[in-house]
């Protein structure tokens, strides 16, 4: 039995506090509020979860009885209404314990702004980010000047003006705009290698964990291996072999490389699902391999897919920064938030601390809330797995 | 049983036969030769041709390939290319290194985390509680060298600058150029393994924290609780002992990265390690070095992987195999 120190048990024996089937005719609804998961150590009706529940309901199709049995009634109501699982989906359920999930709502809103920053500024920036100003090199970041602007009718007003809001580095470029342009690399390299584990991984742990076999074993112990290789190592190898770093070559070798983790908890989805018992009445119904696959288990094993997939999208943002920082991802000028800091001992050496302390805050910044954005989701998905 | 051993190393000997082909190749495909990079630019073609010849490297990997198997089955892993020395020479001064270094914030990163989870799952929602999660949460989202840079920083630069240079870490390295005491070597070790441990404490103790309160909502331990034992001895002795097990199954899966070291870190620090060999190896081409970091760590992840799944199989009688 092996176990990642994030997010799920990726193997091993069935986990006895696996949910309940989360298909849209599962009674997940009732049994949480049976078993009040997500309320461990708070008092269970009155907390602000049920009344987030009761607005949901609210905002449904109930409007109207719900006013008319006016406040004190509802938190009863609503006890009764979630009980019947048709009334809240899935995934709407799912949708509101998230934004139920503080920390986790918030880094979402930090996250989008980052990325839509990211995406968009550097479009209407054009070159920014390698015009070099010989003249200007190391000017530090917020460093404000006083600055006339015409209005019309022959006022002016002066404002602070800068012209480089987080400075230049050594070349004199504008560090806002390499931040900006090396997001989005990151953030590129982060969503497509992602893609590529998910879809090598899922299909060959489907696989090994529905099929058996010579596949699973050989699987399991190739992963073994690739799990404990220096993974950085690997990829620096392997980019070296393709004969050098682009953008193109960068993802697929850390899709082709990475998907272990992610095959692995297919696997084991699959191997406890496989077993489980309305696979077994489905099967028992004459249903094809491909209709269990696709209709009962990949439904049902989607949860913490979902929940490894976002907190691998920071592992790989990560080591697109490692490999950076050590030279071996996109070659400059192209920024990007790993080669941003590679630069580290001249900028240190030289007292310019901020070169490093940018891009390392929205390096950490962006990995922390997709952390957090993963716990929640988590939570919204499987509120057992707490 | 016997039988499932001697399937297990049959498929490790398989698996390692994989590997050593996989990486021979890659390392052999991978365009540019070696002697082309960081070496003397002046060096003639005809010497660097001459030697490339000498160590049959004008082959194909394919030809090449059953020599190194050979010589890699009698033991003998080659000598490196820029160090000139036996690969397996190289890797006995640099895996103690590793595994002291490694080994050290091991110890020190779960003697914090193992309580600190502990203490935050029978704590549920508690202050303290709260204050790991956040804590963790900030530590997993560090990556080692931006955590490096800055405590390279902090107390190598800013620490000397604000004592006048009187109290600082040393930088770099393992030892001052002319001792080996021991003192002077926890003294260079400080910042890498502040560095390294901060990592996995955050880690290990999500995960202890998690572990323990998976266990705690066990029925077996509803059931202590009812029958009115003290908390205390219902979380330690109870909880506690199936709560740790997956802990040491994850420490004991981890120690064949001790040997490959930590890239990163030791390349900050320059600590002389094994991640530190095996990326340089890696920048200079020296094949022989690469190989022998990759065959290692295979060899004895196979033999860590099998020795866990045997203790299963003895500690757990209901494991069979």
């Amino acid at each position: 039995m092996r176990l990642s120190t994030q997010g799920f048990d990726t193997s091993g024996p069935p986990q006895p506090g696996r949910p309940h089937p989360p298909g849209r005719d599962g009674p997940l609804g009732g049994r949480l509020m049976a078993d009040q998961p997500l309320e461990k150590g708070r008092p269970p009706s009155t907390s602000a979860y049920t009344s987030l529940l009761a607005g949901a309901q609210v905002a449904s199709a109930l409007e109207a009885e719900a006013s008319l049995r006016g406040q004190a009634a509802s938190e009863d109501l609503v006890v009764a209404e979630v009980a019947d699982p048709s009334e809240i989906g899935f995934w709407r359920l799912a949708v509101i314990r998230f934004l139920h999930h503080r920390a986790a709502t918030a880094s979402l809103v930090v996250l989008l702004f980052i990325v839509v920053t990211s995406v968009i500024i550097p479009v209407f920036q054009g070159d920014l980010y390698r015009l070099q100003d010989y003249t200007h090199p190391y000017t530090q970041p917020f460093q404000f000047h006083t600055r006339a602007v015409a209005l019309p009718a022959g006022l002016s007003v002066t404002i602070p003006w800068t012209d480089h809001l987080f400075g230049t580095d050594d070349l004199g470029r504008d560090e806002l705009a390499r931040l900006l342009r090396g997001g989005r690399v990151s953030l590129t390299v982060g969503l497509l290698a992602m893609l590529g584990y998910i879809i090598i991984g899922g299909i060959l742990g489907a696989l090994a964990g529905y099929y058996g076999g010579w596949i699973d074993n050989a699987l399991m112990r190739l992963t073994d291996v690739i799990i404990a290789m220096p993974f950085i190592l690997v990829v620096v190898a392997v980019t070296a072999a393709f004969g050098g770093v682009s953008l193109t070559v960068l993802v697929l070798v850390i899709a082709l490389l990475g998907w272990f983790e992610i095959g692995r908890l297919m696997r084991a989805q699959f191997l406890v699902l496989r077993e489980s018992e309305f696979v077994q009445a489905a099967r028992a119904l004459g249903a094809s391999d491909y209709r269990i696959i696709f209709r009962h288990i990949v439904p049902n094993s989607l949860a913490p897919i979902i929940v490894s997939a976002t907190l691998g999208v920071s592992g790989i943002i990560l080591l697109e920064a490692a490999l950076g920082f050590l030279g071996y991802s996109i070659p400059p000028p192209e920024p990007s938030w790993g080669n941003l800091l590679g630069s580290y001992e001249e900028a240190i050496a030289l007292g310019q601390t901020y070169i490093v302390a940018l891009p390392a805050l929205a390096l950490v910044t962006t990995a922390l809330c997709i952390n957090l954005v993963g716990d929640g989701i988590r939570d919204a998905l499987d509120p057992r797995q707490r | 049983m016997t039988f499932y051993v001697i399937r297990r190393v049959l498929i490790g000997i398989l698996l390692l036969l994989f590997m050593s082909v996989a990486f021979f190749a890659l390392t052999r495909l991978t365009p540019g030769p070696p002697f082309t990079t960081g070496e003397n630019p002046r060096a003639h073609q005809e010497l660097i041709d001459r030697r490339l010849h000498n160590l049959g490297l004008d082959q194909p990997w394919y030809t090449q390939y059953p020599a190194y198997l050979n010589a890699l089955v009698h033991g003998n892993l080659g000598d490196s290319y820029v160090y000139n020395q036996p690969v397996s020479k190289l890797l006995m001064e640099r895996v103690p290194n590793s595994v002291l270094l490694l080994g050290v914030s091991l110890i020190i990163s779960l003697l914090i985390a193992i309580p600190l989870g502990i203490f935050a799952a029978t704590r549920q929602y508690s202050k303290l509680d709260t204050t790991t999660s956040v804590a963790s949460y900030i530590g997993i989202s560090i990556p080692s060298f931006v955590l490096g840079i800055f405590l390279l920083l902090a107390g190598a630069v800013w620490l000397r600058h604000a004592t006048g240079g009187v109290f600082y870490f040393p930088l770099f390295g393992m030892h001052k150029s002319d001792t080996t005491s021991l003192d002077d070597l926890a003294w260079h070790m400080v910042l890498p393994v502040v560095s390294l441990s901060i990592l996995s404490i955050a880690g290990f103790s999500r995960f202890m924290r998690a572990s323990m309160l998976e266990v705690l909502h066990q029925d077996y331990v509803r059931t202590a609780k009812a029958k009115g034992l003290p908390a205390r001895a219902v979380n330690y002795k109870h909880a506690l002992r199936n709560a740790i097990l997956p802990i040491v199954t994850l420490v004991a899966l981890q120690t064949p990265q001790f040997v490959s070291g930590a890239i990163i870190t030791e390349g900050i620090f320059s600590w002389p390690g094994m991640g530190l060999l095996a990326f340089q190896a890696t920048v200079t081409r020296d094949y022989p070095v690469i190989l022998g970091v990759v065959m290692l760590v295979a060899a004895l992840t196979v033999l860590f992987n099998l020795f866990a799944d045997i203790a299963y199989a003895v500690v757990d009688p209901r494991i069979r195999y």
